[in-house]
């Protein structure tokens, strides 16, 4: 299965090299995750060295720690292209930590889906990978489908529901929904607050694998949860179900972009263009990393449940605007440690 | 003979030139970075920080949860400390044995244990149910109690092993020399007994007190976001926000604390 998509790719992909191997041999720098760093070495790194006759290193770490490094070394950027969350990739961008993308030297930016062309809204990333948050419930405990934010108000679900903290990248969206749910303008999050403040929460996590084992442990019937943890949850055996939301799940992006002053410009499109290239994208969501944003990515029915796919899903993701999300944060944290976690 | 004087310094110039780089250094400019306010210096990060009633509450249950603990495992320890002392030497190795195991677990494996342990349908809680205490379980994940559960057993046995080895110190025949000078059992313990120990109950106090200051993983786990701690409000600071002034003052703030502390300790346990 796996040796014939690889040479598809090699051939894909050959022009690309034959031009990369008159050039010398360099190092391109990516700053990258880190997480299924293994999958990422092996569908990303090891093919595009192989067509690109240079050598691709990865520097790994959670969004804050490589955003200071980046802010630190902006005289001397020793980075070529980074991978960032969204909404950190527009504080780097307004910081002028990035350059303006070449559309034109991104031969598959035509088969991006449109809101992953210009997620920053200032030309200067574009998304590589997309997932959409919506509710997770027990089928078993609640009888009645969830099928908007407002049930997790619903007296049956007291004290058996799990929140995303403000701090993760789902607890922003959460409180925009919420509060769209409730009535409430984007310019006033008073209606989110409000009501989370009154929601009977069990504990508010961090990380996915704690929704997962609080879910194991029938510790909560119900929690706000990215889709990338799907998997995870799936695995718990216990009867899940996806809500399909009627006031909106929540689309969040990780963004692909050439820092300012990389002397490797047209190096780090390359790589851009080869992580959105279809057969990447294909192996990226096979070994269950990222879920596409390329609209000809085709995948087999039991992968694809397990990610955020196809035009269906994608069509009904609400997108937070990054500098919405940027002007009103740290108000929404301090909210949030005063009136919601108390 | 300068001979002499240059050796001892020779000998201690690699600890110092690795301690000043990667201690003091690092330590002086986390003390300028929290005073310093865009360019100039100032004491605006503190006041910030003190200005907000969230993080004093974090600071106080911070307080609280270390000296709870601190004086918990003190009172469990103590007597336990002086049990162990007087079991035969044959079994005392099994027992300390005991105590280690504990101490070579990850605290991240023992704090999910707890978890599992501690949870809406854990041992604790299905006990409770079928001993007929409660009628539905008990929520004690997520809330103070919890942190003060995991903290606790994080630290006992290094009080433990502390006093264990102040006990051992302490000469065989005082106690029933002190009581053939007609000391009560009470005034033994009082007079003799506890001054004589008291340097490991003051080592023990600060590492227990320090330890609980510092600990990371038991309250991010078990407590939550709602019980937050300076650890955890660090973390938060630095790792997520990026609010390099607000880690700073809390740095400050937690170094300054187990300093002041260790102090402390250590002035009443000189006195005698």
């Amino acid at each position: 299965m796996k040796t014939p998509r690889h040479v598809r790719l090699l051939f894909t992909l050959l022009p690309l090299s034959l031009a990369a191997a008159q050039a010398q041999k360099t190092t391109l720098v990516v700053s990258g995750f880190g997480i299924a760093q293994d999958k990422i070495e092996k569908n990303i790194a090891k093919p595009f060295e192989a067509v690109c006759g240079c050598n691709v290193v990865f520097e790994v770490g959670n969004n804050a720690d490589r955003l200071a490094k980046l802010t630190a070394r902006k005289a001397n950027p020793n980075v070529d292209v980074v991978l960032l969350a969204d909404y950190f990739a527009k504080q780097a961008s307004n910081q002028g930590l990035f350059e303006k993308l070449d559309t034109a030297q991104l031969s598959n930016y035509g088969k991006l889906y449109d809101f992953a062309r210009d997620p920053l809204k200032d030309g200067t990333a574009v998304a590589f990978t997309v997932y959409s948050v919506s509710i997770v419930y027990r089928t078993d405990k609640i009888t009645k489908p969830i099928t908007s934010w407002k049930d997790l108000w619903r007296p049956e679900l007291a004290g058996k529901v799990a929140l995303p903290n403000i701090t993760t990248t789902q607890g922003p969206p959460t409180v925009w929904l919420v509060n769209r749910a409730y009535g409430g303008k984007d310019s006033d999050a008073s209606a989110a607050f409000g009501q989370l403040g009154k929601l009977k929460v069990l504990t508010y996590y961090n990380q996915s694998s704690q929704v997962t084992s609080l879910f194991a442990q029938d510790e909560i019937w119900a929690a706000p949860v990215g889709r990338f943890a799907w998997g995870g949850l799936l695995n718990t055996k216990k009867p899940l179900a996806w809500a399909r939301l009627s006031d909106g799940q929540a689309g969040l992006v990780n963004v692909a972009s050439v820092v300012k002053g990389s002397k490797n410009v047209a190096l780090a499109h390359k790589f851009i263009d080869f992580m959105l290239s279809t057969p990447v994208q294909t192996a990226q969501a096979l070994d269950l990393v990222d879920s596409p944003v390329n609209k000809q990515v085709k995948l087999p029915a039991a992968v694809a449940n397990q990610l955020t796919v196809g035009v269906s899903q994608v069509a009904g993701l609400r997108f937070m605007d990054t500098s919405y999300v940027l002007t009103n944060r740290d108000n929404w944290i301090q909210r949030w440690n005063r009136e919601v976690v108390k | 003979m300068p001979g002499r004087t240059v050796t001892p310094w020779l000998l201690v110039t690699p600890a110092l030139l690795f301690l000043t780089l990667v201690f003091l250094y690092p330590v002086v400019k986390l003390l300028l970075n929290s005073f310093s306010v865009g360019d100039t210096f100032g004491l605006g990060n503190y006041t910030s920080f003190f200005g907000d009633r969230f993080n004093l509450e974090v600071l106080w249950r911070t307080l609280r949860v270390a000296l709870v603990v601190t004086l918990v495992s003190a009172v469990v320890c103590y007597p336990a400390a002086y049990g162990i002392q007087s079991v035969p030497p044959r079994y005392r190795g099994l027992v300390t044995a005991l105590i280690i195991v504990p101490l070579m677990t990850s605290p991240v494996a023992r704090t999910y244990a707890w978890l599992v342990l501690l949870g809406q349908t854990g041992i604790v809680n299905t006990a409770l149910l079928r001993s007929g205490l409660v009628q539905e379980p008990v929520r004690i994940l997520y809330t103070e109690w919890a942190v003060y559960i995991g903290m606790a057993q994080l630290f006992i046995p290094l009080m433990l092993l502390t006093l264990i080895s102040a006990m051992e110190n302490l000469p065989r025949d005082v106690v029933p020399a002190a009581r053939s000078l007609g000391a009560t059992s009470l005034q033994s313990f009082t007079r003799v007994i506890l001054p004589l120990t008291r340097e490991g109950l003051v080592v023990g106090g600060t590492l227990v007190f320090t330890g609980c200051i510092t600990a990371y993983v038991t309250p991010a786990l078990l407590g939550g976001a709602r019980v937050q701690l300076l650890a955890t409000l660090l973390y938060q600071k630095a790792g997520v926000t990026v609010d390099y002034a607000a880690a700073s003052v809390i740095s400050v703030v937690m170094l300054a604390l187990t300093l002041t502390v260790a102090g402390v300790l250590r002035g009443r346990g000189g006195r005698t």
